[in-house]
Formats: structure tokens, C-alpha cells, sequence
């Protein structure tokens, strides 16, 4: 693993996202050596600090896996904002940063006194990201949501459904772990090349109901192009069979197994033996047209067989298929995750060592090292006495 | 003068045809030349065909050019090389143009960010073997999140193995082309789709790791209650209101007191203060009858408008083909027009981001070597 990644190296941000989508985006900068400075409250505490899970089950501010998944490598500055002291300490903060990020409703950062023409009084070439939920202003600007909330208005519950008008929706906060974290990032990594090309600084809102939009864009220009909602299927295909997460051998085991075309048809079928040789079964609108028959010759193959076996026995024969992992499989017994070094372990005061999904890549063939997640003010007397340092008129009291 | 956009400068050879598409689209909006690289007859995903398979390309490649260059021929060799000598970043990706010749990409454009990206990454046992959307969300632990209990596993849709795996993409290629303008140098990224799943769990890894639980689809046992969807007048709302999240369930008993709903009461019973219990199966089906019997005479807007005024955290499900006509999309003016391949006029989503400064644009998706005069080898 490398520690010297630090591409982003001598980047501050005065940071005050908090929950998910928000740190999990400024997380990405502090991975590759960029300063991304904490603020919290302690007395309105991060969200994600009071929730689960803790290490051993135990509630406890520094105790939080979710937290530390999503802040590894910052410093934390906790911080009254309401307070004189606290609003004079983090703008001082702001005019040494080049980006100030967060992620709460609209005009809570003015009420603050940190909205955008505060900081750029003190920072005229600040990089400034808000991302509020539906925008800053509208009939609906002021709707409260959570990232299920997202899904719904986007679209996303909608869609993800086993079978036409029983919409289930993504069982997890879909939104806030990829599609607007890094929609967010990518904006603000842009952001900050403009500013190297030409010196200014640039405001970035992200609504988070637009930036979802998109991670279902496709979709979206199917509807306009054909006016047509899409097809509530699931799992299947509206092009392929057999196309499902079909049963495997044990308590709630599953196998995904996709067949994209006629010739993975007859390797399928091959391997299935018996009726699934049938060659009025040979292609896709014949299969498609008989689906729960094929799929009842899938299911009656893999019901008698371990995912894993049968995954492997498919794939072999290049049929595209995989068991339905979970997080402890994932960790413990993919082969692929495990070959190529995915999992990391931190050490951690209170955590002890915990581990860590890796950036999702290598960079010339080298893991990103993370670096542990902060206490709640860790950092406080440091920090303040840098700020200090920087500028000797400026005194903020402990 | 040309206006100054984020990428303005920066050339992608862009030869992703699935998993990575969405990536070069990010830096096509924003000011990079983005030239899909198309050996004759196309990328792979002009070929792709079935519901969905044009609008995926509209939406994919919008913004981009293309050339076509025949690799095996020499002056298509040279046209390539030329494009390399210039370029900030090559995108390859598994099973399309020059993936398994990253050595030498590395040698023609030692100053360029080189990006490959694969359904398993470039080794490990899993390396070459074959994968979809759907194999790659259930590998990837995605799938084993969403469905009903008692159901099997549900992916999601609308291919999300390739918005996940872009989105990482971007940003990466992003950063290292923060260090190769820096330095000259240029860097290899290795993408594996499969990780990106992984990475995009919510807290399932930490939920195994520090308390050795299994995160289980339904929510039983973790999610509360409220937090589900319900049906209404003519249609469906989610809804949470968890006692931990500010006042939404304070407020949510209110609005059912003020307007005389008999739910009221029942939802004022002691055991709803009880966190542990209303994570439970029974809290669920109660919670569900209670509710339901109230925004059975609702509709998904007056709902929406009470959520607003007591800060009741509930939004309307809405559909695809509404989101045209949701107020606050159409009050900020999100849906942009853009042409179809016959020329019709028709709606496309507009940024994800907005900056003060006029820097996203959309185009439509490129003809196969539209731009080839200017840097192809026809």
C-alpha cells in the first residue's frame, strides 16, 4: 500500500458536511492527502456519530463504524457555530481553505453566517458546495427527506419493483452512498481545476434529487423518447431468459445468473440437460415467451447446488453468474476481494482495529492507504493554534 | 475567445463501451474533448440492441465525439498514435479497443492518466470471468440489500453497475489528473466494478464487522416503522418518522389529532415510544393499517404539502414520467431538450450540479466517426 498518494496534498476545506452523502464525498479528498478539516458540534452531533453500528454494540461518540467509514483521514474541529467565538474561529478557518462543503437545508449556512457572500468576504476564490435536498428555492425546497425520500421523488422506488405497481425500492439509503457523494466530488474536483486555470473561485449547488435524476438517466429518456413508463421487471430482462436470481442449496442462499444471448443459451442449457435442450427453446423470444417454464428448469438446477459451486461451474463455462453476496461473505470468503488486497484494517483509540472497504481501484497497481478517523475534536488545540500561527491578530479563546 | 470550462484542455480517448460510459459523459459536460475511439463499425454499444438500448446511448455519450479508426490498419495506427501524444486521459475497459495493451499506452502517452476499467479488475481468480449488470450487483453485495423478505434478493435498476462504477471512475481519473498536469507523469487506474458495488453498502460492512449482524433486506429488525412506503388516494408516499429524526413523529401524530383521524390515538399509545419494538413485524403491520387508514382519502400532493408545513419527513413515490411534472423540478427548470437521433426534440435530465459560473453543456451523442476529418484516419 502506498502512503505517498497525495495528489491532492496542500487542498483545505473547511468541512461541514455531516450524516452520510456529504462526508462520504469530502472522504475522497482526504483519501489522497487533502486537508479536510471536521467542523462539528458537539452539541448537535453528527448524525452518523449516534448511529449504529458500535464497536461491541456499545453507543459511544468516537464508537461509530458508520462514522469512521466515511471520515477516514480528516481532522475534527468541534465548534459552537452559534457562538461568537465558534462563527469568528470558523471563518478564519475558511479565509486559509479552498473549499468549504456542506450538506444541510436550505439557508442554514446564512443563518450561520457562513453562506456564500460570508466566506467569499474572506476568501474571495472559495470553492463553496451546498447540496441541499430539492435546491436552495422552489415550492418544495423546503421538503425534508432522508436518501430513501430521494429514491421516492426521483423515481428510484418506482422502479425497483418485482413486478408491475408493487414498487419496493432500494432497501438501502441508495442515493446518499453513490449516485450525489460523488456526483458532489467530481463537481467540486472540477470546480477546482477551473480555479487553476483561471484564479477564480466557483459556487457549486447540488441538488440531490437532480444528481439522482441522473443515475437514472437512461431511463428517464426512455420515458421521454416513448412516453412509456419502463417495465417494472426486476430482476429479469426485458431482452433476455433466463435472466433471475434464482434459489441455491441453503437458508436464504441465491445465485444471479444471466443469459444474454443464444449461444449462452445452449452452454445453459448444456449443462441443465433434459427438457432445456429442447430446441424450440433456442432463442431469446422463444425463451422469453415460456419464461416461468425456463426459469423453473433454472430454479430446479441451482436449488440442488451451493451458489458458490454453481456460480463457479457457470462461469467456467462462460455463463455469466454470481452468488448473492452479503457483507460477511464479502469480507470473508470472496476470493476476488481477498486476491486483491480490497479489505484494510485501521487502528483506532476507541474502535480498535476495525476494517475498511479500500477505494475501489489501484493506482499504478498500489491500494490508497486510509488514514483512522478523527475523535470529535480532535484536532481542536492544533488546529487553533495553526490558525494562531497564520495570524497573530486573530485570537480565539480556549 | 473560447469561454474557460473546467476541462477546457483536457482530451479523453474514450474507448468505454458498458461499465465506464457514464464516467467520460461527466467530463464531456464540463468542457473536455471526449473522443470515442471506435474501431469500424463502432464500440460495442452501437451494437447493443432491445428496449432501452438507444436512449442508453444517448444518454451515455451525449457531449462526446467520435472517430473511427481501424487499428489494424497503419495509417489508423498513426491516427491513433497522434490522438495518444495529446491526450490528458485513455479510458480503456475490458473486452473493447486496447485494454490488454496498457504497456503500450503507457509508452505512447507517458503524461496521460490511463484508465482501465473491468468487471473484477485486472487480476485475481476472477479476472476474465464473464459478468452483467445483474451478476455483478448480486457479487457486489448490492443485491442482497432490496427486496422482500421471504423474496428472492432485488437488484436495482436501470443499470446501476454502471452508474456506480463510473461515478468512482470520474473521480479517481479526476485526481490523478490533478498529479500528471502537476508533474508530467502520468498514472494506470484499475477499476473494478465489482469493488465500486462494494464500496456503495451504506453500512453493511461495519454493520458485520463491529456487531456480527448480516444487514437484511425489509429492514426487520433495523428500520422502523414508519420508514417504508404507504399507499394514498392515487398513489403511493414514503415516509419516515423514526423518534430519532427531529420532530417528524411528534408531528405526524399531530396532523392526524388536528384533523380528527381516529389513527391518532392509536399512534399515541405508550409502546410507539419503544425504539426496539417498532422495528419489529407487528409494529410494522400496525404502523401500516394505522396510516394507511388515513391517506386512503389523501393524494400524494396534499400530503406532500402538510410534510412541508409540519416538517413531516414524507415525499410523494413518484413515477418516471411525473418527474416532468413535479412543481419544484419545473420551478428550478431541470429538464433540458435535446435532439433524438431523427431530430424530434425531446427531454433529457438536466446537470446533476450547478456552478455560478456557465460551465455544463449537453449535446447529442456523436455519429460514428462524426469527427473523423478532424482526427481520424478516413
Amino acid at each position: 500500500m502506498m502512503d505517498t498518494m497525495d495528489y491532492l496534498k496542500g487542498i483545505r476545506f473547511a468541512d461541514f458536511t455531516w450524516a452520510g452523502a456529504g462526508p462520504f464525498s469530502t472522504k475522497l479528498f482526504s483519501d489522497f492527502g487533502a486537508e479536510i478539516i471536521k467542523v462539528e458540534s458537539a452539541t448537535r452531533l453528527d448524525p452518523v456519530r449516534a448511529g449504529g453500528p458500535f464497536k461491541d454494540g456499545k453507543p459511544g461518540v468516537n464508537r461509530s463504524g458508520y462514522f469512521a467509514s466515511r471520515n477516514t483521514g480528516k481532522r475534527s474541529l468541534s465548534l459552537d457555530l452559534k457562538s461568537e467565538e465558534g462563527h469568528a474561529t470558523a471563518l478564519e478557518l475558511i479565509a486559509r481553505s479552498d473549499v468549504v462543503t456542506s450538506n444541510f437545508g436550505p439557508g442554514a449556512m446564512e443563518r450561520l453566517g457562513l453562506g456564500y457572500d460570508a466566506c467569499r468576504a474572506v476568501a474571495p476564490n472559495i470553492i463553496y458546495l451546498q447540496m441541499p435536498m430539492y435546491g436552495a428555492e422552489g415550492p418544495r425546497a423546503n421538503l425534508l427527506g432522508v436518501g430513501m425520500t430521494i429514491s421516492a421523488v426521483s423515481g428510484f422506488i418506482w422502479h425497483t419493483a418485482y413486478k408491475p405497481g408493487d414498487p419496493i425500492g432500494p432497501g438501502t439509503h441508495y442515493p446518499d452512498h453513490a449516485a450525489n457523494c460523488y456526483h458532489a466530488a467530481f463537481a467540486v474536483l472540477a470546480a477546482l481545476r477551473q480555479r487553476r486555470q483561471t484564479g477564480e473561485g466557483t459556487r457549486i449547488e447540488l441538488a440531490q434529487v437532480e444528481s439522482t435524476i441522473n443515475f437514472h438517466g437512461p431511463t428517464f429518456v426512455e420515458w421521454a423518447w416513448s412516453g412509456e413508463e419502463p417495465a417494472q421487471i426486476g430482476n429479469r430482462s426485458p431482452s433476455a431468459c433466463p435472466h433471475n436470481v434464482f434459489p441455491s442449496d441453503g437458508e436464504d442462499a441465491w445465485i444471479a445468473i444471466a443469459v444474454e444471448s443464444d449461444a449462452a443459451w445452449r452452454t445453459l442449457a448444456g449443462i441443465l440437460g433434459g427438457a432445456a435442450t429442447d430446441e424450440s427453446l433456442a432463442t431469446s423470444s422463444a425463451r422469453l415467451a415460456r419464461i416461468d417454464e425456463v426459469e423453473r428448469m433454472v430454479a430446479a438446477w441451482t436449488a440442488a447446488r451451493g451458489a458458490e459451486d454453481a456460480a463457479e461451474t457457470l462461469r467456467a463455462a462462460g455463463v455469466p453468474a454470481a452468488a448473492v453476496a452479503h457483507a460477511r461473505r464479502l469480507i470473508e470468503e470472496d476470493p476476488q476481494l481477498a486476491a486483491r488486497h480490497y479489505w484494510q484494517s485501521i487502528e483506532h483509540p476507541e474502535l480498535g482495529s476495525t476494517i475498511y472497504n479500500s477505494p475501489p481501484y489501484t493506482v499504478d497497481g498500489e491500494r490508497v492507504a486510509l488514514k483512522r478517523p478523527p475523535l470529535l475534536g480532535e484536532h481542536n488545540d492544533a488546529i487553533l493554534a495553526e490558525l494562531r500561527g497564520a495570524n497573530p491578530t486573530w485570537r480565539a479563546s480556549e | 475567445m473560447a469561454q474557460t470550462r473546467p476541462y477546457t484542455g483536457v482530451r479523453i480517448l474514450d474507448m468505454a463501451h458498458d461499465y465506464a460510459r457514464y464516467a467520460t459523459r461527466l467530463f464531456a459536460d464540463l468542457g473536455a474533448e471526449v473522443i470515442r475511439v471506435e474501431p469500424p463499425g463502432g464500440l460495442a454499444d452501437r451494437h447493443e440492441s432491445g428496449p432501452g438500448a438507444a436512449e442508453r446511448f444517448a444518454f451515455f455519450n451525449a457531449s462526446k465525439r467520435s472517430v473511427e479508426i481501424d487499428f489494424d490498419d497503419a495509417a489508423g495506427r498513426r491516427a491513433f498514435e497522434a490522438l495518444a501524444r495529446d491526450a490528458s486521459v485513455i479510458l480503456v475497459e475490458r473486452d473493447g479497443p486496447m485494454f490488454d495493451a496498457l504497456h503500450e499506452l503507457v509508452t505512447l502517452a507517458p503524461q496521460a492518466v490511463i484508465t482501465a476499467v473491468s468487471p473484477f479488475g485486472l487480476g485475481g481468480p476472477l479476472a476474465d470471468a464473464p459478468a452483467t449488470d445483474l451478476t455483478l450487483q448480486a457479487a457486489g453485495g448490492m443485491t442482497w440489500m432490496s427486496g422482500r423478505p421471504g423474496e428472492p434478493p432485488l437488484r436495482l435498476p436501470g443499470g446501476q453497475a454502471t452508474m456506480m462504477a463510473s461515478v468512482y471512475t470520474a473521480t479517481v481519473t479526476a485526481i490523478a489528473l490533478v498529479d500528471a498536469e502537476a508533474t508530467g507523469r502520468g498514472h494506470v487506474i484499475d477499476v473494478a466494478v465489482n469493488e465500486c458495488i462494494a464500496h456503495s453498502l451504506q453500512n453493511a460492512i461495519q454493520v458485520w464487522d463491529l456487531e456480527r449482524r448480516i444487514s437484511m433486506r425489509g429492514g426487520e429488525g433495523t428500520r422502523d416503522a414508519t420508514e417504508d412506503i404507504f399507499r394514498c388516494q392515487d398513489g403511493m408516499v414514503f415516509l419516515a418518522s423514526p423518534l430519532s429524526l427531529g420532530t417528524s413523529w411528534k408531528s405526524l401524530v399531530a396532523m392526524l389529532a388536528e384533523e380528527g383521524h381516529p389513527s391518532a390515538v392509536t399512534l399515541s399509545e405508550e409502546r410507539w415510544q419503544d425504539r426496539a419494538w417498532r422495528t419489529t413485524s407487528e409494529a410494522r403491520q400496525a404502523f401500516r393499517e394505522a396510516f394507511e387508514a388515513f391517506t386512503a382519502g389523501h393524494t400524494k400532493q396534499h400530503l406532500t404539502e402538510q410534510a412541508i408545513a409540519r416538517r413531516i419527513v414524507l415525499g410523494p413515490v413518484s413515477r418516471i414520467g411525473e418527474l416532468v411534472d413535479d412543481e419544484q423540478l419545473a420551478f428550478r427548470d431541470f429538464f433540458q431538450t435535446l435532439a433524438r437521433p431523427d431530430g424530434e426534440a425531446a427531454r433529457f435530465p438536466g446537470p446533476p450540479y450547478r456552478f455560478s459560473g456557465d460551465h455544463w453543456h449537453v449535446s447529442p451523442a456523436p455519429a460514428l466517426g462524426e469527427a473523423n476529418a478532424a482526427h481520424g484516419n478516413a
